[in-house]
């Protein structure tokens, strides 16, 4: 799912060239973990691409000694992703799109997959706060020290949430069936 | 949990991963390749000034702050030490007396009533050390005090505006000196005798004199002094021939209204004695020449106190005073060229007058910068907060 740690370390010494790699390793993550907890596409491609924007700005600014880039870039989509839900709050013409997790070839493969389906509805009705760790964890592909350090919490504290969340999912499906 | 489950869930959840568009994707690599180009522009000053921010590691942050910080003190040294030099100080005295490019740093500044003492000391001293080798108790006269006397001896000129201004041209001014001498204490005899010798013979006035004998720092003299003011200029540069020039300083107080306000009270106080004088002769019955003559008694002890004043204060125009002290000890004999000591001194006096300023301005910054970082502090703790409400 991604190779970046390779190149985290480099973002300093050369910040270009990192951050194309950074780039090319972690759009479709960043894609998938704005999607994932935004439940709207087109607010997840903006989220995605300011996120992008905000790291490339920032780049210079990336300490290695606090994190990984990785991190860091979630850390930063992540701020982008809330930013927008506060939006959403505000703004109350905005209206949050039904569920649309998966492309169309997902959507197909739900439908063929009862128990995706169930898998589904049961993420949607988790918390926004345990969505976000499954996302971060199985969406974005996140180890659980970097959410750690995305979600300014310890890791076993990470740990032991995402496993209650996984926990409720699978309740989850095991009741629906 | 049974381990093929566990696995069945994750590998079920990553079949939702969503993915983006590819024209989002394609579209989102152009702006990645060329660099994030702003959509609006984005070339105002403050983008730049945070571009730059952005541009400069927070590591570094402190480092810029800290060589803005020396910047900033290194200019307020250098402004300090301009007018520590007297820079400032000449320029105003050639506002006040036309230039003078070989004039002491003896001030003069002129305000409504007058002008201030203002002495400088140190630099009397340094430019006589520069300029005049050290000699003994009796010094010859040297450019410096040479130019300290020219000083002296230039006319003040006065703003031409207000009720008087027609009186510009000749102004009466009251003047008074202080010079403060210093010899070697088996000197003091020899100086105080010249002293006499030269009020005698500018037509001076001793009002007082006082000669103490002793060690280096006990011994000393002090006068108190009338001089003819048309003379102050050369009197004071034959006192500072005496002996080596500690410290001089003058001052002037401009008496003109009050003195053209007596001036016309004495007028109306005439012309009202030669009216009760033409009334007297005009009357006709004894009880009126008896009442004019009383008031006629009257106005004329007024005229006579008006003379005295005017004449009183004519004779302060004439005369200046001059307070003399000649002192001795060890910065009487420590004069000379200027060398290492008055090089520390001149250093250490700037040093602290530099750290002077930097204390005022941290006295002003910090509470700024604290009351700033407060702000920002709190500003992120709200936007974090707020993020994470978001998510509730």
């Amino acid at each position: 799912m991604n190779e970046a740690a390779a190149t985290l370390e480099e973002v300093p010494r050369d910040a270009g060239l990192a951050f194309d790699q950074l780039y090319r390793s972690n759009r479709d993550d960043v894609y998938a973990y704005a999607a994932g907890l935004l439940r709207d596409r087109a607010a997840a491609e903006d989220v995605t691409a300011a996120a992008f924007e905000r790291a490339y700005r920032n780049r210079r600014r990336f300490d290695p000694g606090r994190g990984s880039a990785r991190a860091w870039l979630f850390a930063i989509a992540r701020n982008a992703a809330l930013d927008e839900l506060r939006r959403r709050g505000r703004q109350a013409s905005l209206v949050t799109e039904p569920l649309d997790l998966a492309d169309p070839a997902a959507v197909q493969a739900v439908e063929q997959s009862e128990r995706r389906l169930l898998l589904a509805k049961a993420l949607e009705d988790l918390t926004a706060r345990e969505r976000e760790l499954v996302v971060l964890k199985f969406f974005a592909g996140l180890s659980n020290a970097e959410i750690a350090r995305v979600l300014g919490i310890s890791e076993s504290n990470a740990g032991t949430k995402l496993h209650r969340a996984v926990t409720k999912l699978r309740e989850a499906c095991d009741g629906a069936t | 949990m049974e381990p093929h489950r566990e696995i069945d869930l994750v590998t079920e959840l990553r079949a939702l991963r969503p993915t983006p568009e590819p024209t989002f994707v394609a579209e989102l690599d152009a702006r990645a390749a060329a660099g994030f180009p702003r959509k609006d522009g984005g070339t105002s000053v403050r983008d730049r000034i945070a571009s730059w921010f952005a541009r400069v590691p927070r590591r570094r942050l402190p480092a810029v702050a800290g060589a803005a910080a020396t910047v900033a003190i290194a200019v307020a040294t250098a402004v300090v030490a301009i007018s520590e030099d007297g820079s400032v100080m000449r320029t105003a005295l050639q506002l006040d007396a036309g230039p003078r490019p070989d004039q002491p740093a003896v001030s003069r500044s002129a305000d409504e009533s007058g002008v201030q003492y203002s002495e400088t000391p140190p630099t009397v001293r340094s430019l006589r050390r520069r300029i005049q080798p050290r000699g003994g108790p009796s010094h010859s006269r040297s450019s410096a005090a040479k130019a300290a006397d020219e000083a002296t001896a230039t006319p003040l000129s006065f703003s031409a505006s207000g009720p008087y201004a027609a009186r510009a041209a000749r102004r009466d001014v009251e003047r008074s000196a202080r010079i403060v001498l210093a010899t070697e204490a088996s000197g003091i005899r020899s100086a105080t005798a010249q002293v006499f010798e030269t009020v005698h013979g500018y037509d001076g006035i001793v009002m007082r004199s006082s000669v103490r004998d002793g060690s280096a720092g006990a011994a000393g003299a002090v006068f108190d002094l009338l001089i003819p003011s048309g003379k102050l200029g050369d009197a004071l540069a034959a006192f500072s021939e005496i002996a080596e020039v500690r410290s001089r300083s003058e001052a002037t107080l401009d008496v003109t209204a009050p003195t053209i306000g007596l001036e016309e009270r004495l007028r109306d106080a005439r012309a009202t004695v030669e009216g009760l004088l033409a009334q007297l002769a005009g009357a006709e019955t004894s009880a009126e020449r008896e009442s004019i003559e009383a008031e006629l008694r009257a106005e004329r002890r007024r005229l006579a106190s008006l003379r005295s004043q005017l004449a009183a204060m004519q004779r302060r125009t004439h005369f200046s005073r001059v307070s003399l002290r000649i002192e001795s000890g060890a910065a009487a004999t420590g004069g000379g060229r200027w060398g290492v000591d008055d090089a520390l001194d001149d250093a250490g006096r700037i040093l602290t007058v530099a750290a002077g300023v930097t204390l005022i301005g941290l006295a002003i910054l910090a509470p700024l910068a604290l009351i700033g970082l407060l702000a920002w502090f709190t500003q992120r703790r709200w936007v974090r907060s707020r993020r994470e409400r978001a998510l509730t």
